[in-house]
């Protein structure tokens, strides 16, 4: 078995976190050194997958082999984002039903795929850093995501390879994080405002004598609101005003409006710091836009997006049956949230000022991380309590929907629902499952559609009850069970958006593919490369005239090791070949000091004293 | 979504007095835990929330040490202690921790409680409640509606020179029986609460019968009733609202 790590797979940038042998939660860092792997993956010009920074490169040359904001996509159905098509650069496969499928260059993925590539990433950046597999993972999401999203997400861990333990919410994540650095007590809100999506999660922190619990009390929010929104308001104003003074459209240039793009999130990041910032973006012509840009004026633009975050939380304190001034701590999480405007708002409506000690990009993952070694080591000291964010309910006559399980119900939670049959004969029960807190199934969510089978009989004979549960995941299972036999009904259920089990089947095994960077596989390549330097190194010193001074029994000590890694190298175990390098090392030992010392008196010898 | 095909763990067959461990095969105690080798057992089908606490069917409950039980519980059976388990076992966990959370949710909350006391009686169905006014209330709903009628129409109309008047005078009204129903809905449950401890002190056994069947049908009246007049304030609110 492998290692165990907890992952952020964010719309913008993902993370992933283990915990070190001082038992403190940190992010390892991918080859370019930083921790924060944009989440943006390209299919280069050879097929090949290429992700994080790399692929944030490529978006500025090849913007039609590169997708971003993937998140926004999962679990979703093409009608659903009709409107962000209009800003988001996706090309979306027009055949596509229960499941997206985006055109990266001349392949199709579903949004799952996609980030299975992101996931791959991480898990390659972890196996690096671990010099081991790792293939079980806590993934976080967005406490708002609906049944369909959070299947996506588990969905996109199989494909990459990883058993997903555990999907925690981002919110619930970042408070552990927290209340493992702070040691906390009472009612916490977190406020969690990231590129995508935001969540206000309102928890409730108790000791007891086995451990601390992190009850949430209610979660609220809007899977489709973030940083992503304010680049595209900035996006809007800017290339209308590039527009208007060169008339010039920028829209219509994918590669010039990926670079104003990179200028104007460069801007607002700024501006987090500075009172004052000027844009400066090239026309593809040779012509300069620049513009003086205030905070005040990002503040008057910015302000409606902000405040579109204030009704979830008014519900969520409602829900939880908190005024504001009862909430012991507000915690920020998300990199939105360094915008001081965000801060200034939150702090007014509760009354205190947010905490912001952790990095806000890094907490989620660090909580996932604390998560996975919880499951990992089963040594137990904290309990998370999470509910489900939305109302479970399933369609009735007329189209109403019958609330099941309400939203905010800690998790696991179930429901029983006895059905029977209104038709004599009838040998079928439609049941249509939604998730959502309107009346109307149109208004709701829909999750699935099944079909319960029952023998013929007298209409109203038949006794089916039907469990609905919704796990640890916030994931539905389904089970139905015949009341006048005993036994388990057979239910073939449809996902509304989502990938069958074929068609999960089928990916899985398309994955392979793409599985080419898999830690065995990558170690053997290594271990081979490094295995023809001593080989090399080898044979030449022994070719040396040093060499001839060697003791018998100490050369065919040497021939036996090279003859040995020689026959490990064309075998595929990569451990054996560390072995047998090891062994080789040890085995050269004296050879390589003989070499040195000659060496040192080569160079020595030909200089000076003073030179040295 | 996924479907679980397989058994959920629901007993088979066999009472609870006689129950055996899956695993041991030693009388289990009808514990959530094997009393011998204290593996996690399958939930009983005759369980009730109340016997899940292994409280009485008491309807006052003191809601801070049913709280703290529930955290109790929730460490034991929480799905996070059962990763490494067999799937077998994982389904027991998952089925009891579901129940252990249906069981304080429902039981926490006084409403809900009693609701739940009397769905197990067979006293009460499961949304059917009667939407007939209380005849004592009769004249006052009659009135509401009135004005309810009027506030749609006037809304529907949009607004004429001169009914904006009317319109506030309307409202004014609304707001003002709203308040008036609210402090009913709080006359309800200061009722039902005495009735509650009517319930809990009816004798154990037959000799509690005819008072058991009394009390329950007190208290499904007042459930009737409160829902009823919940209803009419929340109609009222969102009339008010989308004004």
């Amino acid at each position: 078995m492998g290692k165990t790590v907890g992952i952020d797979l964010g719309t913008t940038f993902s993370l992933v976190a283990y915990i070190d042998t001082a038992g403190k939660p940190q992010c390892i860092s991918g080859p370019w050194g930083a921790t924060l792997c944009p989440s943006v993956v390209s299919l280069d010009a050879d097929g090949k997958i290429v992700v994080g920074e790399a692929a944030r490169q490529l978006l500025l040359t090849q913007p039609e082999r590169t997708i971003y904001s993937v998140k926004r996509l999962m679990g979703r159905g093409v009608e659903d984002i009709r409107d962000e098509l209009k800003i988001f650069p996706f090309r979306i496969d027009e055949n596509s039903r229960n499941v997206i499928r985006a055109r990266l260059g001349d392949k199709y993925f579903t949004p799952s795929e996609i980030s299975a590539f992101i996931l791959r990433e991480l898990k390659s950046w972890a196996e690096d850093f671990f010099k081991d597999a790792v293939d079980r993972a806590v993934i976080t999401v967005p406490a708002y995501f609906n049944d369909a999203q959070r299947q996506a997400t588990k969905d996109a861990g199989r494909l990459a390879g990883l058993e997903v333990l555990r999907l925690v919410n981002e919110p619930t994540a970042a408070a552990l994080a927290y209340g493992l650095h702070k040691q906390r007590r009472g009612r916490v809100a977190v406020y969690d405002f990231g590129g995508g999506t935001f969540d206000i999660s309102v928890l409730k922190l108790i000791s007891s004598a086995e451990g601390d619990i992190y009850q949430v009390l209610a979660t609220n929010g809007d899977t489709h609101l973030g940083g992503d929104d304010i680049d595209n308001a900035l996006f809007a104003m800017i290339s209308a005003d590039i527009s208007a003074k060169f008339h010039f459209d920028v829209r219509a240039n994918p590669e010039a409006a990926q670079q104003l793009r990179k200028v104007l999130i460069a801007a607002k990041h700024q501006l987090s710091d500075f009172e004052h910032t000027t844009i400066g973006f090239e026309l593809p012509d040779g012509r300069t836009y620049l513009r003086e840009f205030p905070r005040a004026d990002f503040d008057k633009l910015v302000e409606p997006i902000v405040m579109r975050t204030m009704g979830p939380v008014k519900m969520a304190l409602a829900d939880a049956k908190l005024k504001p001034s009862e909430i012991d701590e507000v915690v920020l999480v998300g990199g939105s949230t360094r915008i001081p405007l965000v801060r200034k708002i939150v702090g007014d409506y509760f009354g205190r000022a947010p905490h912001a000690e952790l990095n806000p990009d890094e907490v989620v993952a660090l909580g996932a991380a604390v998560q996975a070694d919880i499951l990992e080591s089963g040594v137990k000291n904290m309990l998370l309590l999470d509910v489900t964010p939305l109302s479970l309910g399933i369609e009735t006559m007329g189209g109403v929907v019958a609330k099941l399980i309400p939203r905010n119900s800690t998790i696991p939670a179930s429901a029983q629902e006895l059905f029977t049959t209104g038709v004599e004969n009838q040998t079928g029960i439609d049941i249509h499952i939604l998730q959502g807190e309107r009346e109307l199934a149109q208004d709701c969510r829909s999750l699935a559609r099944f079909q319960l089978k029952v023998p013929p009989a007298p209409a109203g004979l038949a006794r089916v009850e039907v469990k609905f549960l919704i796990d640890a995941n916030g994931i539905l299972q389904v089970a139905a069970r015949d009341l006048r036999t005993g036994e388990q009904s057979s239910i073939e259920v449809q996902p509304s958006y989502g990938l069958t089990d074929a068609e999960m089947e089928k990916m899985l095994e398309e994955s392979i593919e793409f599985a080419e960077q898999d830690f065995a596989q990558r170690q053997l390549i290594e271990a081979r490369v490094e295995a023809d330097t001593i080989l090399n190194a080898t044979v030449k010193a022994l070719a040396r005239e040093e060499a001839q001074s060697l003791p018998l029994a100490e050369r065919a000590d040497i021939d036996s090791a090279v003859r040995n890694l020689r026959q490990a190298v064309a075998g595929t175990d990569y451990k054996l070949v560390r072995q047998r390098i090891d062994e080789l090392n040890r085995a050269t030992e004296h050879l390589a000091e003989i070499g040195m010392n000659k060496a040192l008196q080569a160079a020595v010898g030909g200089k000076r004293i003073e030179e040295l | 979504m996924s479907v679980t095909k397989t058994q959920t763990g629901i007993t088979p067959a066999g009472t609870q007095q006689e129950a055996v461990c899956w695993s041991c095969k030693a009388p289990s105690g009808g514990g959530h835990f094997c009393a011998a080798c204290g593996k996690i057992q399958p939930l009983s089908r005759e369980a009730d929330y109340f016997a899940f606490f292994a409280l009485p069917q008491k309807l006052q409950i003191d809601e801070s040490s049913l709280e703290q039980r529930f955290h109790q519980l929730s460490w034991k059976l929480h799905p996070d202690n059962f990763v490494r388990a067999s799937e077998y076992e994982r389904n027991l966990a998952l089925e009891r921790s579901s129940e252990l959370n249906d069981a304080y949710r429902t039981l926490r909350d006084p409403i809900s409680r009693v609701e739940y006391l009397l769905l197990r009686a067979g006293v009460r169905k499961e949304g059917t409640t009667k939407q007939q006014a209380p005849p004592e209330l009769l004249e006052e709903v009659f009135e509401l509606n009135e004005s309810l009628d009027e506030l749609r129409e006037a809304k529907s109309e949009g607004l004429p020179a001169g009914a904006g008047g009317d319109l506030t005078e309307l409202r004014a009204k609304l707001t003002e029986a709203q308040a008036n129903f609210q402090e009913k809905l709080a006359e309800v449950d200061a009722e039902l609460k005495a009735v509650f401890a009517e319930w809990d002190d009816v004798p154990v056994g037959i000799e509690g019968d005819a008072a058991r069947k009394s009390v329950m049908a007190k208290l499904n009246e007042l459930l009737n009733r409160r829902s009823y007049i919940r209803n009419l304030v929340r109609n009222v609110g969102i009339e008010l609202e989308q004004g």
